[in-house]
This record gives structure tokens, sequence and C-alpha cells, in this order.
């Protein structure tokens, strides 16, 4: 559709909308969605203050965080300007729809880098706010809040606010990790840390999850930090945990960091899915050899931040039929019974799983976001309709509840709002904390008509 | 040396401020709203360690924005390029606008570039500059819509021909792109007959000839043709066009 047109008054000079087809990143959710891409801050205004919208990235959540069919989705991909850089202390401020990877690009010539960055560098500044998405270590970093210095809001009748810990504390706290539902968020100041020199990665192969928690929990303090397991039956939970530590001497190999290397934000699928028993098999077994011996290599900082940069046809072969990321995070105390239960359903119903990665938190929730203490295990199970798979994700998800599991909704399109309820025991509190910038619901996405958010 | 930019904020003048900034250039950013003109020269002044003003005006109703440019380019290298992207269309301009609505459309497509050119003249001609003039594809043969942005583009390639007839060619660069679809805000949510061109693109093309002469032509390129079919067509078939 094009323009309403109904809306053109003076200060609505420019308001387009589209009218387009959206797909989650696992392609669970699909809507025909109202776009508009504002350009220019007034634009952020334009829409009638009753239109109910929702902000949006790059859409590069798993899920349908950004987008739905009852929402007006507001691009932010052209509010993606540096505002201030101060190259001695370390400050970075940007506007909310500039991607994390261009950012990096800028950052890392000139000395300073942002610390946490989520695995794929299109994810943009006001998405990982908004997310409060994790790094490549999140016991040794935190979540991205731990970066955001300040905040500049946009809420609808009120214009754009400034938010931080001591202005509209309140505001400023639920709106990181706020899913959008608290306005959006149009620029933020950001605390950038010294990069080391290269990353020299070392690689521990552990047996099963329960020796990789121990070798995680040694290794809190490393840079990157992160586990690659098997998941099929007779191997399941064994693979390798990567470990790198600064390295200010080595050399790294040339890297090109063009953004066109950078993983594309929608990867068109393949016309079958390539992930079969038979597939998962081979690519399993391939990457033992590559990974399950003990070694080292060093790494330039940008390739150990952005490894998926190298996985395109990996997420093009889960084909139309998508995948889904199933990601919780088990305390510690129950940590070795929950990996025993998953062995034992995993043996017992013999999903196909393309991809088994564990990481160590030692944060505590805020909100509704994905931090706490304990080892998060992400699985992805490609075609999640077909029977056999719906019916691990559902046993999944009973062991990762009876374990006091906390998942991550920015990610696992298989929950609904009875289970998150279950498995966050504020939730309520949290969804009315929420709610009290959202009392007409004028904020919402699939996401959130899903868990009645 | 330095490039004025009418229109800067968004869509091609904004593309165009990327890539002259990125050769260097000084930029004077022109558009209605200071806070989009800040972010963006901060950006350029960050990314490529050019000097970038900005000036916050309403073509629509500043009495003599010639005189504003002017004074803003007091404290700038001097002037060599004058690109006025700037520009407005409405999807109801189908003849059911009132005096006001028109009178606007007029003042931001005909008025501010006339207005700013003849104000810049003097100063230009002294230092042989580029004017750049941005017209369009529905200007090429007037339908039920787009009625008065239309006509605006039309006058102004009259206003580039009076230029260049009244300027010998060592004096003063004039040159009219006629665009035809660009994926900016203006052609958002719009089903376009062919695919839009990104203004990134058209941008390097326009900042590539500046300095290179006066003359009129299309960008992309491939619309010429569309104008010469549309220009073609025998007026019974033309006249059932719609969308
Ligand atoms: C391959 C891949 C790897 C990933 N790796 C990680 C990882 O390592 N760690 C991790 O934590 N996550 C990871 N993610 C998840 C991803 O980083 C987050 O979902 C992130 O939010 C996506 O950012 P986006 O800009 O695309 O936001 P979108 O997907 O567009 O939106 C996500 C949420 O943020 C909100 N939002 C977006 N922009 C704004 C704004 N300007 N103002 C207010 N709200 C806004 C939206 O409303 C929505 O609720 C990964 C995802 C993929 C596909
Ligand atoms: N897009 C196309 O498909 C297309 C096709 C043919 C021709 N064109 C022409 O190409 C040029 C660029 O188009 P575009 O798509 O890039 O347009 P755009 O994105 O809408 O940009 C127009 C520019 O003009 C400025 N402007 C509009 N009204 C103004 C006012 N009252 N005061 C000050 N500045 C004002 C805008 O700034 P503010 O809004 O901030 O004021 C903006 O910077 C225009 O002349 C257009 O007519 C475009």
């Amino acid at each position: 559709m094009g323009a309403m047109s109904m809306t053109h008054g003076a200060d609505r000079r420019g308001l387009a909308l589209a009218s387009a087809q959206l797909s989650s990143f696992d392609r669970q959710f699909t809507a025909q969605a109202q776009v508009q891409r504002p350009d220019r801050y007034r634009l952020l205004d334009a829409l009638p203050l009753d239109t109910p919208r929702i902000a949006r990235g790059s859409g590069v959540s798993y899920v349908a965080a950004s987008f739905g069919s009852e929402a007006v989705s507001q691009d932010m991909g052209s509010f993606d300007r540096l505002l201030a850089f101060d190259i001695r202390t370390g400050l970075v401020c940007v506007e909310a729809g500039m991607a994390i990877g261009d950012l990096q690009r800028f950052l890392l010539p000139r000395g300073w880098y942002l610390p946490i960055a989520p695995g794929h560098p299109r994810a943009t500044i006001g998405g990982c706010i908004a997310a409060d998405v994790h790094g490549k270590n999140p016991a040794r970093d935190g979540t991205f809040r731990a970066l955001v210095e300040e905040l500049q809001l946009h809420v609808p009748g009120h214009g754009l606010l400034s938010l931080d810990a001591h202005h509209d504390a309140d505001l400023f706290a639920a709106t990181c990790g706020g899913l959008g539902l608290t306005g959006t968020i149009t620029r933020a100041t950001l605390r950038l840390r010294r990069p080391p020199g290269a990353i020299a990665l070392r690689r521990v192969p552990v047996a099963n999850l329960a020796e990789a928690a121990r070798v995680l929990r040694e290794a809190a303090n490393a840079q990157v930090l992160y586990g690659w397991h098997d998941g099929q039956s007779a191997r399941f939970g064994s693979g390798v945990i990567h470990l790198g530590l600064a390295d200010e001497e080595a050399t790294p190999p040339a890297l090109d960091t063009s953004p066109a290397r950078d993983l594309p934000a929608s990867i068109a699928p393949l016309p079958f899915t390539v992930w079969n028993a038979r597939a998962i098999a081979l690519a399993n077994s391939w990457l033992r050899r590559r990974w399950c011996a003990p070694g080292m290599s060093v790494a330039p900082l940008a390739s150990a931040l952005f490894p998926l940069n190298d996985a395109r046809w990996y997420f093009a072969g889960f084909g139309s039929a998508g995948l889904v990321e199933l990601q919780w995070l088990v305390p510690h105390p129950r940590f070795e019974a929950f990996a025993a239960a998953l062995g034992e359903c995993v043996a017992r119903e013999q999903p196909r799983i393309a991809l088994v990665s564990s990481k160590l938190f030692d944060g505590h929730a805020h909100g509704l976001a994905f931090d706490g203490k304990g080892i998060a295990l992400a699985l992805h199970l490609p075609s999640p309709a077909a029977p056999r798979q719906r019916a691990f994700c559902e046993q999944f998800t009973q062991i990762a509840l009876a374990h006091e599991g906390r998942p991550n909704l920015i990610k696992d399109a298989t929950l609904d709002a009875d289970s998150v309820r279950r498995a966050i025991a504020d939730f309520e509190v949290r969804r009315l904390a929420l709610a009290r910038y959202n009392a007409d619901g004028r904020f919402r996405s699939e996401l959130t008509r899903r868990l009645a958010l | 040396m330095t490039a004025i930019i009418v229109g800067a904020s968004s869509g091609l003048g904004r593309a165009l401020a990327g890539e002259l900034a990125q050769r260097g250039h000084p930029l004077l950013l022109i558009a209605s709203d200071a806070r989009d003109l800040q972010a963006l020269a901060a950006d350029l002044a960050l990314r490529h360690e050019v000097e970038v003003a900005t000036l916050a005006m309403d073509l629509a109703r500043e009495v003599d924005p010639g005189a504003r440019i002017l004074a803003a380019l007091a404290s700038l290298p001097p002037a060599t390029a004058l690109l006025l992207p700037v520009g407005l269309s409405r999807r109801d301009d189908a003849f059911g606008l009132g005096a006001g609505a028109i009178g606007e459309l007029l003042a931001i497509n005909l008025h501010a570039p006339l207005a700013i050119v003849h104000a810049l003249l003097p100063m230009l001609c002294e230092r042989h500059a580029t004017v750049v003039l941005f017209g369009s594809i529905a200007a090429v043969r007037g339908r039920g819509h787009n009625v008065v942005y239309a006509s605006a583009k039309r006058a102004l390639e009259s206003a580039y021909e009076s230029l260049r007839q009244a300027h010998a060619p060592d004096v003063l660069h004039v040159q009219l792109y006629r665009l035809g679809f660009l994926a900016t805000n203006l052609t958002w949510g719009l089903r376009l007959p062919l695919s839009p061109a990104a203004p990134a693109t058209v941008a390097r093309r326009v900042v590539a000839r500046l300095g290179k002469g006066s003359f009129k032509r299309y960008l992309p390129r491939r619309f010429a043709l569309v104008a010469l079919l549309l220009r073609a067509l025998p007026w019974f078939v033309f006249r059932r066009l719609r969308g």
C-alpha cells in the first residue's frame, strides 16, 4: 500500500508506509506487515498516536520480535549515524539503527571496540539494547546493558526523552531488555573498551556437557569462551571449548573485514533442507576432525567477534522449513542433572540437532532478559514442525523447566505464554513493570502476542 | 571546495553529502530540521574528517533563503558547487489540492531552487561553479497525478535553459538530471513499474560529473528510453494510462 492519505498534515510531510512480507530469522513466523522507514526525526512522530507499532532494527532476531500483522514496524535503518566519539575516554554516541558490525569496523582501527557483540554483525545497537544481548563471554562482560551510559528514547506523544541510570532510571532500566515495549530508542551513548591486538584461541576438547561446564567455569575470565558440541545421540555433548585469550605479541593473519563479508540479514533458503541425519553426521565429523584435538591458533579480533560470517550456507541449508534455536540458562547446581536428562531424551527421541553450543553466565536477570548464573545451552533444530522434532522441543522445554532453566525469549519460537510464566518466577511482576510504559498496548509484535506480554 | 546541498537530510541529498564528504569536500547542508542535519554533519565529520556546516530553514516559508545561505557560507572555504535535490511530492496531488498545498509544492520544488540560484549566482559565476538541478521523469508528459509537482519540475527545466543561455560555459556549469525512480522515502511503499535506483549509485554519478560542463540527462540512464516511449505513445493510449 502507499501513504496514508488522511495523514497529510504539516508534521506528517513524508509519512509513507509499505506492506511487506516479513519473516523471522528462524522462518517460523511470516506476516504481511506494515513498515514505515522513517529517515528524519519528525517522521518518528508522523504515525497517528493510536497506531500500534513496534521498533525494528535489522530483523535478525530468531523470533518475530520486531513485526506482527497488527502493528506498524518502524524500521530504524536510516538512523545509522555516528554522533560523537571521544577517542580519549572511549565513549561513542550513535543512532540506534547502526549495525554493530559497522560500529566495530569504525572503532577497531581507532583503538576501541564494544566487548559485547552478538553473533550477527547486522544486529543494530537498538536491537542489542532492547534484547539485552550477550557476546562471546557473558560471564566476564555481562550483557549489553553494561555498556549503555545513556539513551534517547522516542515515546509517541512525549517526543524524545533522555534517559540514564540517574534520570528516569526506571524507564532506562525497562528499556534495556524491554523488547521495544517502552518506545523507540533513537540513540545511545556506549562505553568502549581497548581491544586486544589479537586473540589466541585455544581448543579444549570435552567428552560431554558436564565436562564442558567444568572447563567453562575454570576459564571464566577468557575474552572469548563458548563451546561447540555434537548433537547426535551417540556422541551427545562431546565437543570442544573455544577459549580465547588476549595476545599482544602475535601477528594475526590479515582479514577481509569489508561489509560485504558480513552475514546477510536475510539469507535466502535453499529449496530443500540440507540438514538431514546424514548431513548432520558428516558435518559433525568434519568439525570434530577440525576442532576436537587440543590446539591453538591466532585470530584477528574481528573474526573472533563474528565467526558466523562464514555460516551463510549453514543457515541457508535449513531450507524454507527453517530452524528453531532453543536456548536456556540452567543454574550451576542443576546443570549436570539437566545435561544427563537431556542426553537421555536425545537417545530416546533421536531428534535431528544441527548444533549445540554452550556459554557461561555470571550475572543476574534484569526484567525478562536472558541472564543469571549458570550454563546456557543453545540447540539448533532443523524442520521444527516435523512431528519428531516438535515432540523433542516440547520435552526439552519440560526438562529445562524441571531444572529451573531460564529461556531466551528473543531466540526460542517454541515458547508459549504458559511455559515462560513457569520458567520466570517473577514474570508477572516483570510484565507489569513493562506494561507501565505500554498501558494502551500501543507497542506490540508477534512475540508479545505469543507470550501475552 | 565547499559544496552546498539544499535538501540534504534524506534520500538523494543525504547520499550526495556522503559521496562529497568521502571525496574531502567541505559541506553546507540545508533542510528544514536541525536534528537531521546535525546528525548527518556529525557522522560525516567523524568518518571523513571534513568541515560540515548546517543551516536549518523551512524553504516553504523562508522569505530570503539565499541571503541565509550566503551568511552561512562566510565561515567556509569558497563554494564551487550548488546541488539542489530539494523536493516534495504528495500522493494526493491529483487535482484535489487547495491553494495552500499547491503553494507549498511550488515553493519547495520551484520557488526555493530559483530563489537560491538567483541569490548565489554572482558568487557562483565568480568561482566557475556548478549548479545541479534535479528534474523528474514525472515531468516528461503531464498526467492526472503529480500535477503540481510535475509542473514545477517542468518549469525547472526552463530555468536550466535560461541559466545555460545566459552564462558562457566557462563561467557556469549548469547540469540538470531528470531522475527516474530512486529508492528513497518518496517512493517507499509505491508499486513502481521499474525497480528504483539506489541513491548512493546516483550520487556517485552526479558527483563524478561536477565541474564537467553543462548538460541535461536522465539518471539512471535507462529512463531515457522510458521517456522516449512515454512521449511516443499515441494520445488515445497515453490518456488511458493509470497508476
Ligand atoms: C545468527 C544469529 C546470531 C545471534 N547471536 C546472538 C548472540 O550471540 N547473543 C545474543 O544475545 N543474541 C544473538 N542473536 C540475537 C540477536 O542479536 C538479537 O535478536 C538482536 O535483538 C537483533 O537485533 P536487530 O537489530 O535485528 O533487532 P530486531 O530483530 O529488529 O528487533 C529485536 C527486538 O529489539 C527491538 N528493537 C530493535 N530496535 C529497536 C529500537 N531502536 N528501539 C527499541 N527497540 C528496538 C524490537 O522491537 C524487538 O523487540 C543472534 C541472532 C542471529 C540470527
Ligand atoms: N525519489 C524519486 O523516485 C525521485 C524521482 C524523480 C525525481 N526526484 C527528485 O529528486 C530529488 C531528491 O528526491 P528524494 O527522493 O531524495 O527526496 P526526499 O528524500 O524526500 O528529500 C527531499 C529533501 O528536500 C528537503 N525538503 C523538503 N521540504 C523542505 C522544506 N520545506 N524546507 C527545507 N527542506 C525541505 C527535505 O528535507 P526536510 O524534509 O528535512 O525538510 C529533504 O532533505 C527531489 O528533487 C525529487 O523531486 C526523486
